[in-house]
């Protein structure tokens, strides 16, 4: 038999084979166009100047003295906050993998929260909550009598540390206690038989154990708080707490030098790319290292002893209050106004109605509805673009299964980017082709799709990961072929992940910030933006109205996950 | 013969590991694949069924190269191991499921699940959910399901190994019921001998991506080809050739065997049940039949089975295993094995009686 036939054969046996290659084609060419082209005209502005290639625009931000403090600070500021997320995370993790106790369920979801709440929000409730005029120096002053408000934190590197420490600390929390809870516990028994105190097993045994989980969940951690970006432009408050994305932002809108703001970012790009690649080889350690128990550890326990009992006490009172207290404080100063300047504020709908243009709206409100029909639209248009984009990837991933798939690497490359400088590449294009507003939108629904394609992917491909192949085998030697295959078993298995990722891509959108406010010019409007400039101009009232619209977006978002969790078929 | 049944000569590889097997399986027989895990039976399965890919080689089906064809048009069905019940669909929507594929109206449809359900015993489960069931349920439903379109060979991957021993008998059994009723042609992967010599008409062990052998159960327990065969069909002894002059025992004539050396390394095989044990000296044994007699063998362990005592003797440094009737009452019996029990082979391979070679038998 010839080489030529032999191949024909093989290409004829594995027909099925052919349609799981060519599925992905598509989804590849639109994620590496939306990737690529602005990655490429942001690297292009760092090198490319009238002279023509130059090393020196690079050389010149690297080695500047106030770059290097900037970048200094931005891994100071991402160490520390990781740091105190730690601190605060680790006993709750304690808690919840060890003892039952009436609120651990309601920790549990709580730490939920900040895997779904945009970043502009959290400013927001931390003004809200920990200002001056906020609800936890108002409560101070009334219950000790004060006359000045006691804390003193917003506008300062306090405030940054803090609120990172809140944004973070449940999401270290909820990883490191889920694996902890999931570690066999008969070796802690086995330790303590053979002659080794709690301490000591805790030290020697338990610790060691769980590191690669503390590991891997700090170094995320440390990501986010590295390409963190609203929270340092807001609640740092000046150019002596600014980091690595605020200076992107700042030397390209408002020093109109984006040449050094695309040179800053290949520094950024760098660094993300190492930590990602370090979550990564963490990931993959954690995977390897303990065969996962099914099997919850030990017959779950009350805490005992009056500390256990206090300590359980403290943590669910404080972590209901810190990650609940903002959250609620924002729906709650959007329902008050004051008549007056100087009246106390009272129940009210009147920035409701100002957001409805029932009333006549001042200032930036006057943008608000437009914003928000603008930011469904969007979301909704991104939530449908993505989902069929992300499928087809995982369709493709899941084919190729035991070899290091580079598709499944592709389909993450955009996290290796910050959002800001996806905006920026989108907002060196919008310079270029100097188009309408129609082409702005669209330029921020590209933006958005990319930002949103990786945590759909991650949705999605764990589900279909669960499909046995075995289901797609048996249909096929049932009679179906690959593509009714795919239509009758593999979609209506992945329903459930599907409409979790679209509406997970819709919340991701509505709240999207950073990289929206780097590419927008004035004339753009979104929820977040318009809550920015009302900040800005210190209309808080007005920013919680539209907060509390983002609140219940992100409300729905968490019950549907929630709902996830426990939704797909057992097997 | 070629256009009745399966005929396979199968090539494939991958990394370390290439399969090369050739067998056939008749119309309407029940053949068993067996072999132990990593052997490539069920990568063998694979290749007939077509997911697989087939480097050369050709796949005859009742006398049709399937070969080129793609899994879907093979008309050849499968039950996983695990079943691969599609979750998302009822016990009616999963049996219909290759029915509704080839376009058959809905009455005709209930009727064939409904007649289906009664092959398998699981009358009026149409509406149950697939996680509702339990294992043996789920494995007739996935047979049900493999059965409704008719299809011209039936594969088994290990169907009943994610069961409880009680359950895997009486399933077993009811497969082959089920076999008999419909007459389908079946090839049946297990890595379970006792599964295997109990439910096939035809057995294909395979080794390393070999067939090793392929018979009637019978033939390959008695007669196994190879020392792997002989040690993984079963239980036995293996013995060097040169303790025969020290043990033969041979009441009969003067000298009435042929010794022929041969080059290699030349062993005996016995099984346990044809080991007499005594524990008086004198083995009961008719005087003219020549035997193997090993005196003052150490009992080491003694393990009570039911029916009978499985017992390991170590005899002047090997290890005997044999079947008694009775526990010994010393710790020290004599064994012994007839001349034509004993399997000759040189280098792993069988020799049938070439060694040794009793006049009169």
């Amino acid at each position: 038999m010839d080489t030529g036939n032999e191949q024909m054969r093989k290409a004829n046996n594995l027909q099925y084979k052919r349609f799981y290659r060519m599925v992905p084609l598509p989804s590849v060419a639109v994620l590496l166009l939306l990737f690529f082209v602005p990655l490429f005209f942001t690297l292009s502005s760092a090198f490319i100047t009238e002279e023509g290639l130059t090393f020196l625009r690079v050389l010149e931000v690297f080695t500047d003295s106030y770059t290097v403090k900037i970048m200094l600070f931005t891994l100071w500021q991402a160490t520390l906050s990781t740091l105190f997320s730690l601190l605060v995370a680790l006993p709750g993790a304690y808690l919840i993998a060890t003892y039952s106790f009436r609120g651990k369920r309601l920790i549990l979801a709580l730490s939920a929260i900040p895997f779904v709440i945009p970043s502009i929000l959290v400013v927001l409730g931390f003004v809200i909550f920990f200002g001056n005029n906020g609800f936890l120096n108002r409560m101070l002053m009334s219950l000790f009598n004060l006359s000045e408000p006691p804390l003193k934190i917003l506008y300062s590197f306090k405030a940054i540390i803090l609120a990172h420490t809140f944004y973070n600390f449940p999401i270290i929390m909820s990883l490191v206690s889920s694996y902890w809870e999931h570690l066999d516990g008969n070796c802690e028994s086995a330790s303590q038989t053979l002659g080794a105190n709690k301490v000591q097993t805790f030290l020697r045994v338990t610790l060691p154990r769980l590191l690669p989980a503390i590991i891997s969940a700090a170094s995320l951690v440390f990501l986010f708080c590295f390409n963190s970006f609203a929270i340092i432009l807001v609640l740092g408050g000046g150019p002596q707490y600014t980091t690595m994305e605020v200076e992107i932002y700042r030397q390209a809108r408002m020093l109109g030098n984006s040449g050094a703001a695309a040179a800053l970012s290949l520094f950024s790009i760098l660094t993300t790319t190492l930590l990602l690649l370090w979550y990564n080889a963490s990931q993959r350690r954690l995977a390897r290292s303990e065969t996962y128990q099914n099997s919850k550890r030990l017959l779950e326990k009350r805490p005992a002893t009056l500390s256990g009992k206090l300590l359980a006490l403290f943590y669910t009172v404080s972590s209901f209050l810190f990650i609940l207290g903002p959250i609620a404080s924002v729906v709650i100063r959007s329902f008050m106004a004051s008549s007056s300047r100087s009246a106390t504020e009272s129940f009210s709908l009147k920035w409701y109605r100002q957001l409805l243009s029932l009333e006549r709206a001042t200032g930036h409100m006057g943008s608000a509805l437009g914003a928000l029909t603008n930011s469904t639209l969007i979301a909704l248009l991104v939530a449908l673009c993505t989902v069929p984009v992300a499928l087809s990837m995982c369709i493709a991933i899941r084919r190729r299964e035991g070899k290091q798939s580079f598709l499944e690497l592709l389909g993450m490359l955009p996290m290796t980017v910050s959002s800001v400088i996806i905006g920026l590449g989108y907002y060196l294009i919008s310079a270029r082709l100097r188009g309408g507003l129609a082409l702005s939108y669209t330029l921020v629904v590209l933006a958005h799709l990319v930002i949103a394609i990786p945590f759909v992917l991650r949705t999605i491909l764990p589900e279909y990961r669960k499909i046995p192949l075995s289901y797609m085998h048996s249909s096929l030697t049932l009679g179906a072929g690959p593509v009714k295959t795919f239509l009758l078993i593999e979609l209506p298995l992945l329903k459930g992940a599907m409409f979790t990722g679209a509406i997970f891509a819709f919340a991701l959108s509505m709240g999207e910030f950073n990289a929206t406010l780097t590419l927008a010019n004035s004339s753009i409007t979104t929820l977040p933006i318009v809550m920015y400039r009302l900040i800005g101009s210190y209309n808080f009232q007005g920013a919680c109205a539209l907060g509390t619209i983002l609140i219940g977006v992100c409300t729905i978002v968490f019950i549907v996950s929630e709902f996830a969790k426990g939704g797909s078929y057992g097997r | 013969m070629a256009d009745n049944g399966l005929t396979c000569s199968l090539k494939a590889s991958y990394k370390d590991f290439t399969l090369d097997a050739q067998f056939s399986v008749q119309a309407g027989e029940l053949a068993c694949i067996i072999g132990p895990s990593g052997c490539g039976k069920s990568t063998t399965l694979q290749l007939i069924a077509g997911l697989f890919a087939q480097e050369g080689g050709s796949l005859l089906l009742n006398g049709q190269d399937i070969g080129q064809k793609p899994v879907h048009q093979r008309h050849i069905a499968m039950v996983f191991q695990d079943y691969a019940l599609f979750p998302h669909m009822n016990v009616e929507q999963n049996i219909a499921y290759p029915l509704k594929i080839r376009k058959l109206s809905r009455a005709k449809r209930k009727e064939r699940v409904a007649r289906l359900l009664s092959l398998v015993a699981l009358e009026g489960y149409q509406k149950r959910r697939s996680q509702e069931l339990s294992g043996g349920e789920r494995q007739r439903v996935a047979l049900a399901r493999a059965l409704a379109s008719d299809p011209q060979l039936l594969l088994l991957d290990e169907p009943l190994s994610a069961l409880d021993a009680k359950l895997r008998k009486h399933l077993r059994e009811e497969i082959r019921r089920i076999h008999d009723e419909t007459g389908i042609t079946t090839v049946y992967v297990t890595h379970d001998q006792e599964e295997a010599l109990s439910i096939a008409d035809r057995i294909i062990v395979m080794h390393a991506g070999r067939v090793m052998q392929e018979g009637k159960g019978e033939d390959i327990y008695h007669n196994p080809a190879s020392l792997f065969v002989a040690t993984f069909m079963g239980e036995g002894t293996t013995l060097p050739y040169s303790l025969i002059p020290k043990t033969l025992v041979n009441p009969g004539a003067s000298d009435p065997f042929v010794f022929k050396p041969m080059e290699g390394k030349h062993t005996i095989f016995f099984r346990p049940e044809h080991v007499l044990v005594q524990d008086d000296k004198n083995l009961p044994l008719a005087e003219y039949l020549p035997h193997l007699s090993f005196k003052q063998a150490e009992v080491q362990s003694c393990e009570f089975q039911g029916d009978h005592y499985r017992l390991a003797c170590s005899w002047e440094g090997h290890t005997i295993l044999c079947h008694s009737s009775y526990r010994p009452r010393t710790p020290m019996v004599t064994l012994g094995v007839r001349i034509n029990r004993i399997r000759e082979y040189v280098d792993g391979e069988s020799i049938a009686k070439r060694l040794l070679s009793p006049v009169g038998e």
